[in-house]
């Protein structure tokens, strides 16, 4: 687990960088996809709700479109899914308690399972390894965000 | 009928400033979930939209402004806007509103609410 300007950021997930969204590689083509710390962050650091939308369910979302919204008091916007594909399940647990993402973004509170329609090709795409958390700290540093 | 086209009615004004940011969390929210989201102002709504009056409406007391929910739901790509008459009713011209407002008769409300699956009015 990388620190980056007090964001963590681990080293083995696949980041669209741009979109503070990770995505996971899991067993049988499917992803795990989430919001990063960051994202967490710049939300306002407690969230009213994460929603994934009842209708994205069994359908294929592409790359960088809304797959879920984020809400706090102060902000609302999309979670925009790293890689296109189906989506198969939402996290059940966030409709309880949407700050699961914010206390634990990469383990609890992932957002939506995907089973990806073209990981090998888009895999190139996001940024990973210590070369991801390079380049997500490049666009910190550009955008003078910090999570601390 | 367009299924992604929303349009909320904003008719709630500066004498009531509570029920003046929801509507704009609510077409920020319709835009992150990839709907087009039309806002139209009419009877006191239009008050809202008028130079430097939402950066003096707080819905909560030490909270935000309505200018900043205001301005979310512009830079989320809402389209704004206004009534002629309701501007005519407060005496408004085109200069007193703040930029990015288009301004429209009332038969382009019925127009947009035509090609909308939803239209909320608050």
């Amino acid at each position: 687990m990388a620190n980056v300007r007090g964001c963590n950021l681990p080293d083995d997930l696949y980041y669209l960088v741009e979109k503070h969204v990770w995505a996971k590689p899991m067993d049988g083509g499917i992803l795990r996809v989430g919001i990063t710390a960051v994202a967490a962050k710049l939300s306002g650091g407690k969230l009213a709700a994460i929603t994934v939308k009842a209708k994205n369910i069994g359908q294929e979302v592409m790359q960088g479109k809304s797959l879920a919204t984020i809400e706090s008091s102060k902000f609302v916007g999309p979670v925009p899914t790293p890689v296109t594909g189906v989506v198969l399940r939402a996290n059940e647990k966030l409709a309880t308690d949407p700050n699961l993402a914010v206390s634990d973004p990469y383990g609890e509170g992932w957002v939506a399972e995907i089973q990806a329609s073209n990981w090998d090709g888009e895999k190139g795409t996001l940024v990973t390894g210590a070369e991801g958390v390079a380049a997500y700290q490049a666009k910190l540093e550009a955008d003078n965000i910090t999570c601390s | 009928m367009a299924d992604d086209k929303v349009m909320i009615i904003m008719t709630s004004g500066p004498d009531t400033p509570h029920r003046c940011a929801t509507p704009f969390f609510f077409a920020s929210l319709a835009v992150a979930m990839e709907n087009e989201v039309t806002m139209f102002f009419t009877i006191d709504g239009t008050l809202l939209l008028k130079k430097g009056m939402a950066e003096t409406v707080y819905p909560k007391a030490g909270g935000k402004a309505v200018s900043g929910f205001l301005q979310d739901a512009m830079d989320a790509g809402v389209t704004f806007l206004a009534c002629t008459a309701s501007m005519e009713l407060h005496d408004l011209k085109e200069e007193d509103l703040i930029d990015g407002v288009k301004m429209v008769g009332g038969a382009t409300m019925w127009q947009v609410a035509e090609d909308c699956k939803t239209v909320l009015t608050f």
